[in-house]
């Protein structure tokens, strides 16, 4: 072989293979974003935010974000490659319900059966989806954005994938990471509005002791609950069937194996596989966009109007109930469905004015009836702009 | 038994609407409609042989896929058996919310999807289902001119009319479609209709949900067997609600001491178990170096 046609195919080969390589692809929008995907992980590994969603999405950040050469089969939006199988779930809205089959096996609504007027509670802050449709609508967003935006103020990351994965699906990148980042950040949006509205003697008072909730309550629950909330919103059925069905596995007591693999390997499963391909759906070029900011900041403001929906509620409840059946409005941010961390702040700050008075109890009432108030909600959303 | 009449009472409202199930529309044949007829066709869709003729469009108004075979058309009202749609061929089969173009054009010879009838002489068609006698839809139509269809105006729905395009195998309506949310928004530019009713909705729900949960116990924690005995063992209720959480938690703590046995006064049984010995191999006299050679 000739020496310097050799060294010229090697060239050849050698220049070819490099300009496929990330370096040469990268742009400032994937270095923003992977930077973006670094926080994620240092967030979650450093400061304990929700780790088992902010690692997966953060280094699907990081994996989505690694420039190529289009048309390898490789990206998550390339038909074909694996990643987009992996995103099918995501899209079909395949994956949310099989979570909420989890949240459903390692829910306890003994908090809520014993104490149903919390319920209201949890109706009360999905205020914060509606709040967040019309200022989505006020800024421009076509109806069926602003629904899927809307959504983020529920304070569920599946819910939100499902009902963007069916209105939206152009955004459902910005939508999933500003749920979950805004889930993640429930400790510190939430309490500066919940002091804001409520009064030191409010925030001082003490709720009765829960009842003990018998296993018949427990059983009937589940699937009184789905009855109920399915024939008022049938478009809800794929989430409130499954969050249902998993508690009827978890209370029956005599499908201890099916409802440990539901709140087990199964949730782990497709929790690491919504995290990853949402976190990889979030390519520079389809995710670094003025929408995307506006996401971001109606997704703030929907928490916002969420937790005074929930607070202000139980405040105007307390107006009508007698003297001692009281209840204290800080448990009134614990109505968005982001389960356990609102019920958690509410606890955090009721202790701060009152060492023995624990909230945590109570605050869970109206946390899981904020997991099927915002199922209820994106069914009306759905049967509206679908 | 006045108190669980009462309960009853309470409860009725809520338990009617656990009983109040329409029956659901079952998706079989009963889905199929004529969604679209042609009678004269000069210069319109054409069949597998390049031939022009009549043609009746059958729609799928399900959401799953719905077999043909097995059932009959018919353009005649004292023949409901007139044309047998054989079974074992797949193009029976229609998608969800799809359609199947049938040609009136009296060649059977054709293939399955040629009738044994022409529109020529009938201005009616009708389906009926497998059993021959129930009626799945008909529709009758006037004289109508060359390549003017005749149909309903959107798919599945019951008006009908003179349809401005044929269009076999589409949908009728062939005007500018409109978003569900489009439409929604039309009405309600802030989105206020969309909060009201949403929130109205959420409500409801979790208020029935609520109402369920604050009767339930009541209901189901009657003692029916103490209430047909003549003797009734009263309970004063305000004494049980009197017991403080400290009591309570006081007396729960005795059990669990009582019950896991974490009392101050030990035992005075002294208990002597027998420990077995493990086997080993390495301690065995089976396999003891001193054993005697035989």
């Amino acid at each position: 072989m000739n020496g310097s046609g050799f060294l010229s195919f090697v060239g050849d080969h050698l220049s070819e293979f490099l300009s496929e390589t990330a370096f040469a692809n990268v742009t400032i929008g994937h270095i923003i974003m992977i930077c973006v995907g670094l926080l994620f992980i240092y967030l979650a590994i450093n400061k304990g935010f929700e780790p088992m969603l902010l690692v997966p999405i953060g280094f699907g950040i990081l994996v989505g974000n690694i420039a190529f050469m289009p048309g390898m089969q490789i990206g998550i939006y390339e038909s074909g490659s694996v990643l987009n199988f992996l995103y099918f779930g995501v899209i079909h809205g395949v994956y949310p319900p099989l979570i909420f089959l989890g949240i459903g096996a390692m829910t306890d609504f003994s908090s809520l059966i014993s104490n149903p007027k919390l319920m209201l509670v949890g109706a009360a802050a999905q205020l914060g989806i509606f709040g967040a449709y019309a200022l989505a609508l006020l800024l421009g967003f076509s109806p069926t954005e602003a629904g899927a935006i809307g959504i983020i103020g529920g304070a569920d990351g599946p819910t939100a994938i499902f009902v963007t994965s069916k209105l939206a699906p152009e955004l459902l990148g910005a939508i999933a990471i500003s749920a979950y980042s805004y889930m993640a950040l429930v400790p510190v949006i939430q309490p500066p509005i919940m002091r804001l509205l409520t009064t030191r003697k409010e925030r001082l008072i003490r709720m009765k002791p829960a009842r003990t909730v018998s296993r018949r309550e427990k059983i009937l629950f589940p699937i009184i609950g789905m009855l109920f909330t399915t024939f008022i919103v049938p478009s809800g059925l794929p989430l409130l069937g499954m969050l249902f069905f998993g508690n009827l596995l978890k209370e029956s007591g005599v499908t201890k194996r099916l409802a440990d693999t539901a709140k087990g390997p199964l949730i782990d499963i497709v929790t690491i596989l919504i995290g990853l391909t949402v976190g990889a759906s979030t390519q520079a070029t389809t995710f670094l966009t003025a929408k995307s900011l506006g996401i971001f900041a109606l997704g703030a403001a929907s928490f916002a109007i969420a937790t005074f929906g929930g607070v202000m509620f139980v405040k105007i409840l307390n107006l009508f109930l007698r003297e001692g059946n009281k209840m204290n409005p800080l448990i009134g941010n614990a109505g968005v469905s982001a389960v356990p961390a609102s019920a958690r702040v509410s606890q955090v700050i009721g202790l701060e004015y009152d060492k023995s008075n624990h909230l945590l109890m109570h605050a869970m009432g109206p946390n899981v009836a904020g997991v099927i108030g915002s199922a209820v909600a994106a069914g009306i959303l759905l049967g509206f702009l679908a | 038994m006045k108190v669980l009449i009462k309960q009853l009472k309470q409860t009725g409202l809520l338990l009617c609407l656990l009983f109040a199930i329409h029956s659901g529309f079952s998706q079989s044949g009963s889905d199929l409609r004529i969604n679209e007829v042609l009678v004269e066709n000069d210069s319109n869709y054409v069949d597998d042989f390049g031939q022009r003729s009549a043609w009746i469009e059958i729609f799928n108004t399900a959401y799953n896929d719905v077999n043909m075979a097995g059932i009959y058309l018919t353009n005649d009202p004292t023949n409901p058996t007139k044309y047998w749609i054989p079974k074992g061929n797949p193009i029976t089969v229609i998608p969800p919310r799809n359609y199947l173009v049938f040609f009136a054009d009296n060649k059977t010879t054709r293939g399955i999807l040629h009738l044994n009838f022409d529109l020529e002489t009938s201005n009616y068609i009708a389906i009926y289902d497998a059993n021959g006698h129930t009626l799945i839809d008909e529709i009758r139509f006037t004289n109508m001119n060359p390549d003017v269809s005749f149909g309903r105006l959107t798919d599945g729905s019951d008006e009908f009319g003179v349809l401005d395009k044929t269009t076999p195998k589409a949908a009728n309506y062939t005007g500018a479609v409109v978003a569900a949310g489009e439409e929604f928004v039309k009405m309600d530019k802030y989105g206020f209709g969309m909060a009201f009713i949403a929130m109205s909705v959420v409500f409801a729900a979790l208020m029935l949900l609520y109402l369920v949960f604050k009767n339930t116990r009541r209901l189901y924690t009657i003692d029916l067997k103490k209430m047909f005995t003549k003797e009734k063992i009263l309970i004063d209720i305000n004494e049980i609600h009197d017991i403080s959480g400290e009591v309570n938690a006081a007396i729960a703590m005795a059990l669990y001491l009582y019950h896991s046995e974490l009392h101050d006064n030990e035992e005075t049984v002294l208990t002597i178990k027998k420990v077995a010995r493990n086997y080993s191999p390495w301690s065995s006299k089976i396999y003891g170096l001193n054993e005697p050679p035989r």
